[in-house]
């Protein structure tokens, strides 16, 4: 066990806990908003973060045997506690502004279309830069500029908006048999592809949509059909042979407009999902509804998402049948009285 | 003064053949570590010598041979750094063309001192002519028995393969360049892990420059205490030093360290003093990434010391008034140059090497070439002089590899000690074309001062 000080506040964590994952357990048993954000890195995927430095943190104190403080700022994600260890993270103006300069480095290229661009709402590079970005750009350049690509029938890709994070990369190497996909050339013309632009084939492909922070790659079957903020996220079900079938719908009156896996608190997908789940599983008749999906107020989609009272009538009629029917999330039985 | 350890016999015509070489002393010290040495006291000479990395970072040899994990049942691998890609430094490449067998008799030396069975030569892609020496002193080698299996009846076998690069600078960074050698995309990888510990193949690697591995010849052929004799301080022993320039005699000089860089620059052994008689405007000591320092500074220290060249001496002052020693490129530049052309050709340079993994090199150093264009094109502000500063302070730190150091130290140094050129540029944009115009008004500036 180590014992490590973010922030002021000190818990104690196994050996080879990463400094930001300690951040996360403090944010979870405190309720406090301390963890460094993150852009690239995604807990279930190997070798994933070190890419953005978004989740740089100082130490202070490297160590209770040796003291002395790290010399530049480190990514948390990839550097791992020691007993003793120092960090501070929001409580150094220092710190706060070297991170403010890696958002900027981060939108320097981005084309900032969010008002075209169906990620917008659930985008963590919209959400990185209210919180720790500056007001104005300082970049006067023209932007680098990528046709859109079709990799496959499902997925868009969309490189201008593309930050490299390499989700999207570890997902094919690690989650999917075939890897077809990658980076291609360097430095700021470096660009996510598949080789030579072929599709993407393959049963869970799809997750490079949702591990995406940004709008780079998103659900062809979706694109352009609503604002994700007047669809409402409802945890659902199905018996899968592939996956888990644990997803979330997010619906508009009776129709599911997409699918995706379930998020946690961090934004990181907590199974990932079938295409078949994803892509085809498009009508309300084809799940189980389990019931609304807890927002969190400070997401926009909060904006339009008040319970179930703007579930149409077909949900709720499903809801009404599983009256008395214990969900799997051991939620208790559902009150068709209450919604 | 002029000491030639390793480039004592580069002139010799033939010593790029093994049968030249040999007459010459070649592989002596090789009989010496295998008949009378063990792999340890081969180390501990290393270690007594001091000698530090030339590749540019300058750590101790001995001490990153050291720290080499040697856990039971895995192999070990040395891979030579031959990937030298720093602008202004070309010494391993002279050494190399000239030299092969010197380079090849230090590699089976260090290997036998880490008990490695492998070694890999990486030579960068553009060197393709370097592959052709290399594997024709390699094949002669083996023939002689110096590759291969039992070496000089010692029991220790080692196999040599030359690799080469596809042409990218980011290659030349240890972790990138196992990437490479992997046959993977060349992107650095986050450390720790130490190659010490997990490189090539995941097994304990050391991977050194050329020029530290053939330093080992010398160090065992005299010993570690006779090698650590020559030079000062911490900087032991001799350097090749790539001379490029305003000079008069440009090329790679062996120096031993802690000559004066007075006497390097204007001496005839060396440079030969500043080209066309003109006057000494600024010198970029170590390679492209290391801080340009103006004639007063490099000349004496801020202390009104006269400057020598050595690890030491060359960074005395920090960042605020020295430089580095870095990879040994030492480029001139008289006063008809442009400091801010020539920042703009390096930004450049950073710009198209950027692997591109992480984001503030990837966008910063475009974005840092973008506002340089902007001065020599006339088209700058002044507040483009303070952004370009802070865009610099952004990067530096804050990436994966030293890549965006190196990026970011060149531009931090010129409007450091060149601001006025860059407000020159900012005021009167004619004077792009007149380069001589603001050099007259820097002098000015410093007689006023």
């Amino acid at each position: 066990m180590a014992k490590v000080t973010i922030d002021d506040i000190t818990i104690e964590v196994p050996d080879g806990t990463s400094i930001l994952q300690a951040a996360r357990m403090i944010d979870e048993q405190h309720g406090t908003h301390i963890a460094p954000p993150t852009m690239c890195y995604y807990s279930k995927l190997e070798t994933s973060g070190g890419y953005c430095r978004t989740c740089i943190v100082s130490v202070t104190q490297g160590s209770e045997k040796d003291p002395r403080p790290m010399p530049k700022p480190v990514a948390s994600c990839r550097t791992n506690v020691m007993d003793g260890m120092v960090v501070k993270n929001t409580t150094s103006p220092e710190l706060l502004e070297a991170r403010a300069g890696v958002v900027e480095f981060l939108l320097a290229n981005h084309p900032l279309d969010c008002p075209i661009c169906d990620q917008a709402g659930e985008c963590h590079l919209q959400d990185l830069s209210y919180e720790n970005g500056k007001e104005e750009t300082r970049y006067e350049f023209n932007r680098r500029r990528f046709d859109p690509i079709d990799i496959g029938p499902y997925v868009k890709l969309h490189m201008n908006r593309c930050i490299l994070c390499y989700r999207c990369v570890k997902v094919c190497d690690q989650l999917t048999d075939k890897r077809v996909h990658g980076v291609i050339n360097r430095g700021d013309h470096s660009e996510i592809s598949t080789y030579i632009e072929k599709a993407i084939d393959n049963d869970f492909s799809g997750n490079i949509i949702d591990v995406c922070p940004v709008g780079a790659l998103t659900d062809r079957t979706f694109r352009f059909k609503s604002r994700v903020w007047y669809t409402n996220p409802v945890d659902a079900h199905r018996g899968c042979e592939k996956c888990s079938g644990k997803v979330r719908l997010w619906m508009k009156g009776d129709e599911v407009l997409r699918v995706t896996a379930r998020k946690d608190q961090w934004g990181e997908a907590e199974q990932f999902i079938c295409n078949t789940c994803r892509f085809d599983k498009k009508k309300t008749s084809d799940w189980t509804i389990e019931g609304p999906t807890k927002v969190n107020h400070h997401s926009v989609i909060a904006q339009n998402h008040d319970d179930l009272r703007k579930l149409q009538v077909g949900v709720k009629k499903q809801i009404h049948q599983l009256d008395g029917v214990k969900s799997e999330l051991g939620k208790g039985p559902l009150d068709p009285n209450n919604i | 003064m002029e000491r030639k350890l390793l480039l004592a016999n580069d002139h010799i015509e033939g010593i790029h053949t093994l049968d030249v070489y040999r007459k010459h002393n070649g592989y002596t010290s090789l009989e010496k570590a295998f008949k009378t040495m063990k792999p340890d006291d081969v180390l501990e000479e290393v270690k007594k010598s001091g000698l530090r990395g030339r590749g540019g970072a300058g750590f101790p040899t001995g001490m990153k041979w050291s720290f080499l994990a040697k856990p039971e049942g895995v192999p070990r691998y040395l891979v030579c750094n031959a990937d030298e890609s720093e602008p202004g430094t070309f010494k391993d490449r002279y050494l190399i063309e000239h030299l092969p067998h010197l380079l090849i008799e230090g590699m089976i030396i260090s290997s036998y001192a880490l008990g490695a069975n492998i070694s890999y030569i990486y030579v960068r892609g553009e060197y393709y002519y370097l592959i052709t020496i290399l594997e024709k002193a390699i094949k002669e080698a083996y023939a002689a028995g110096l590759l291969g299996k039992n070496i000089l009846g010692s029991g220790f076998d080692h196999d040599m393969y030359v690799q080469p690069g596809a042409g990218a600078y980011i290659c030349g960074e240890e972790t990138a360049l196992l990437e490479s050698l992997e046959g993977k995309r060349g992107n650095p990888r986050i450390k720790p892990p130490f190659p010490a510990v997990a490189g090539l193949w995941g097994c304990p690697t050391v991977v050194n420059n050329v020029e530290t591995i053939a330093a080992v010849v010398p160090i065992i052929k005299d010993g570690g205490d006779a090698y650590a004799k020559i030079g000062i301080g911490k900087s032991t022993g001799t350097k090749l030093v790539s001379a490029s320039g305003h000079i008069n005699k440009p090329g790679v000089y062996e120096i031993e360290m802690g000559i004066t860089v007075e006497d390097f620059i204007y001496a005839d052994a060396f440079c030969g003093g500043i080209r066309n008689g003109k006057k000494l405007k600024a010198v970029v000591a170590g390679g492209s990434s290391v801080p340009i320092l103006p004639a007063e500074l490099i000349l004496k220290t801020a202390a009104g010391e006269p400057r020598l060249m050595s690890y030491e001496s060359l960074s005395d002052g920090g960042f605020a008034t020295g430089t580095m020693m870095g990879s040994g490129g030492f480029i001139v530049m008289d006063e008809d140059t442009s400091v801010v052309k020539n920042l703009f050709t390096f930004a450049r340079f950073y710009h198209h090497e950027s692997c591109g993994q992480c984001s503030p090199c990837r966008e910063g150093t475009g974005w840092m070439e973008k506002i340089l264009k902007k001065f020599i094109s006339g088209k700058a502000t002044m507040a483009d002089i303070d952004l370009l500063w802070d865009i610099q302070s952004k990067i530096e730190g804050k990436t994966i590899c030293p890549l965006g150091d190196a990026a970011a130290w060149p531009v931090a140094s010129a409007i450091r000690h060149f601001r006025s050129e860059f407000e020159e540029y900012v005021k009167h944009p004619e004077s792009i074309h007149d380069v001589k115009h603001y050099f007259r008004l820097n002098n000015l500036e410093i007689q006023n001062a």
